[in-house]
């Protein structure tokens, strides 16, 4: 009964007798936006790859210089692109499985245009090197005070939504979607504020607390309300199973926020704590085989749908990208396997396996799911949608798969002493070439899903004008 | 209980914060409190206890050195901790001796840390005294002149600065420096 129930709610909106008429004005302000800098930040992307290959390149410029683009590609990716598009794909989803109106188009268009103003803050301070020297925290105070004013305006809208709800039950993107709402505040001070207290390893570990939340507790769970959105709904399935979904979701909720200390093993920080944050970490797979489980279920004498529908390619290959990452996570919190990986190109493989592969795919998905219906028009090209989600496969298989090789061989090499150190960084040189050319073909993915997605606004508009003439 | 949750966004709030202040707390605010060693700076004059040494705050210029590493980024390719792995102990070290294991108590005044988690290059945690001034102005304008086939940038503005300049390799030879390591005491100027 639980599954139909959760059926009819992800179908609400669309199917229902009286369908609610939603505007979307900021969903599709959260998506213009987020897809062009995805597309402006895959340029700086591809410029530091290079850089690996020519280091020389642009290098007497000071603001074009790897330490100034590295994090701008960083918190370009993490907030220009992927959370602002998934803030604008909650905006689309919560509406409809609330059966109202989002609570306020005006406030969410004004956090469209905060969100904006931050970033475009961001890239001038960040270029002028006003980097506060934390992983991920990197942008200066007057940024992170907006951050926290948009997420509150955000949260504001997206709560009060739900607490206006039709329907009683909550569907299990509502959970992961008010989750992640809850926790980034608290995630967010803690990394951008509370370290401005604390120095040394007491400051490193607030630091990796929240870095690592901030995939684990705002990157995993918006990820995941979409993608349990956007998989029943794309393959018109009933989600296996409601109470999977439940153990999912509150045992992400127990287990993450333990994990911060093992980005420090072997590292100058309490060997306790390190052991505490490496069970806590192997315990992850919990979490992440249940709701892993659960899409593949979903997908049950589906799978031929796959064929046809390029949303449900991004989700699925996105389930399986979570499914190795997180299974790479807990191995590396292993202590023999972190005394090899940790530190080496294995890890920004790992690291783009998430970012990329798993949570932009489900974004990737949704959007392209959203844009023709928010538009009320077609996709422009789903040849060209097909020819994207190739070039982002082959892009980031090649960039993931060169970098765990070349990472492991990396760690193999600094594990014997008597291998000078700069040996072990011309080995690697072969390894950032194929990286480099991987980062070319995923921006061609980048770009092709740029242009389809304007080209299918602008005949939008082109239409709505045709009309009105 | 379970279905509570599902039901009701009352209860699912206050479960869902109770789950992370209980793990955030005890992971975050209580290790300082429990391990001393995180806020007390290192300090032993006593041989018997191991390497003597003392951990000194930053100096005006050093802490211009620290504003300077973290503006340029050289902390997303330089690591500065000597982990509890035989390999690091024997990279940081320098003319036959092995460093020692970097532990909280070196790390006191740091602000921001700079312990990092990619290792482009060489681990910096006990680079003070490796080389001298004259190594640091040629390595900073073209780091290939000295080192073939490393992938560092040039940072020929800093160097053209010789405020900046001398304030960055102040800050470099002060790293690992609390611990007198080195039985000779053989630091580079």
């Amino acid at each position: 009964m639980e599954e139909q129930l959760v059926i009819e709610q992800t179908t609400a909106g669309v199917r229902t007798s009286t369908p609610t008429i939603h505007t979307d004005a900021t969903a599709k302000w959260f998506l213009i936006s987020s897809v062009s800098y995805f597309f402006i930040v895959g340029i700086v992307a591809i410029t530091i790859a290079a850089k690996f290959v020519w280091p020389e390149l642009m290098g007497t410029v000071s603001i074009l210089t790897y330490g100034r683009l590295r994090p701008l590609h960083v918190n370009g990716m993490l907030f220009g692109w992927l959370l602002a598009c998934d803030m604008g794909l909650t905006f689309y989803i919560v509406p409809r499985l609330c059966g109202v109106k989002l609570w306020s188009e005006k406030l969410g268009c004004a956090t469209a245009a905060l969100w904006n103003v931050i970033i475009l803050g961001a890239v001038i301070e960040l270029l002028a090197g006003r980097n506060q020297g934390l992983e991920y925290a990197e942008l200066p105070t007057e940024l992170d005070i907006l951050v926290v004013i948009a997420w509150v305006m955000y949260g504001t809208n997206i709560m009060m939504t739900i607490g206006t709800r039709k329907y009683q039950q909550m569907y299990v993107s509502l959970w992961y979607i008010m989750g992640t709402i809850l926790w980034t505040p608290f995630v967010y001070i803690t990394g951008n504020f509370a370290t401005m207290f604390a120095t040394g390893v007491n400051q490193a570990n607030l630091n990796w607390m929240y870095v690592h939340n901030a995939v684990g507790l705002i990157f995993t769970p918006i990820g995941l309300g979409i993608a349990y959105y956007f998989i029943p709904r794309t393959s018109n399935a009933p989600l296996h199973s409601h109470r999977l979904s439940m153990i999912g979701f509150w045992s992400l909720a127990f287990v993450y926020v333990w994990t911060g200390a093992h980005h420090m093993l072997h590292g100058p920080i309490s060997q306790w704590l390190q052991t505490i944050a490496i069970a806590f970490s192997v315990m992850l797979l919990i979490p992440v085989w249940t709701v892993v489980y659960n899409f593949f279920a979903t997908m049950k004498g589906q799978w031929d749908k796959v064929r046809n529908n390029v949303s449900l390619k991004f989700l699925m290959s996105g389930v399986v990208f979570y499914l190795l990452t997180c299974f790479q996570g807990p191995m590396h919190s292993l202590r023999t396997v972190n005394a090899i990986v940790s530190k080496t190109d294995w890890i920004p493989g790992h690291a783009h396996m998430a970012l990329l592969g798993c949570f932009s795919f489900f974004a990737i998905a949704g959007t392209y799911h959203v844009l023709p219906r928010a538009f009320n028009t077609k996709l422009y090209s789903d040849t060209l949608a097909n020819w994207s989600y190739s070039f982002f496969m082959i892009g980031g298989l090649g960039f993931f798969v060169c970098l765990w090789l070349g990472g492991f061989w990396q760690g193999w090499q600094w594990n014997n002493p008597s291998i000078p150190f700069i040996d072990t960084v011309v080995a690697l040189k072969p390894i950032w070439i194929v990286r480099f050319f991987s980062g070319v073909v995923m921006f061609a993915g980048i770009t092709t899903f740029l242009y389809n997605f304007m080209a299918t606004i602008v005949n939008a508009e082109g239409v709505k004008k045709g009309q009105n003439a | 209980m379970l279905k509570n949750v599902d039901l009701d966004a009352k209860i699912f709030v206050i479960a869902a914060l109770v789950l992370f202040f209980v793990g955030g707390t005890l992971t975050t605010v209580a290790p300082p409190l429990i391990d001393k060693s995180w806020g007390k700076p290192f300090e032993n004059s006593d041989p018997s206890k191991g390497l003597t040494g003392k951990l000194l705050p930053y100096t005006a210029q050093e802490k211009r050195g620290l504003a300077i590493y973290t503006r340029e980024g050289c902390w997303y390719c330089h690591t500065q901790q000597t982990r509890t792995l035989l390999a690091d102990t024997k990279r940081s070290g320098w003319r036959g001796v092995d460093a020692p294991v970097s532990t909280p108590d070196e790390f006191v005044y740091d602000q921001p840390h700079m312990f990092g988690t990619k290792r482009t290059g060489p681990d910096l945690s006990h680079v003070g005294g490796k080389y001298d001034t004259q190594w640091h102005r040629t390595h900073f304008r073209n780091p290939r002149d000295l080192v073939p086939g490393s992938v560092m940038p040039p940072f020929p503005w800093i160097v053209d600065n010789e405020e900046e300049f001398q304030a960055l390799v102040a800050y470099l030879q002060r790293l690992g420096r609390a611990k007198n390591w080195r039985p000779d005491n053989d630091y580079e100027k």
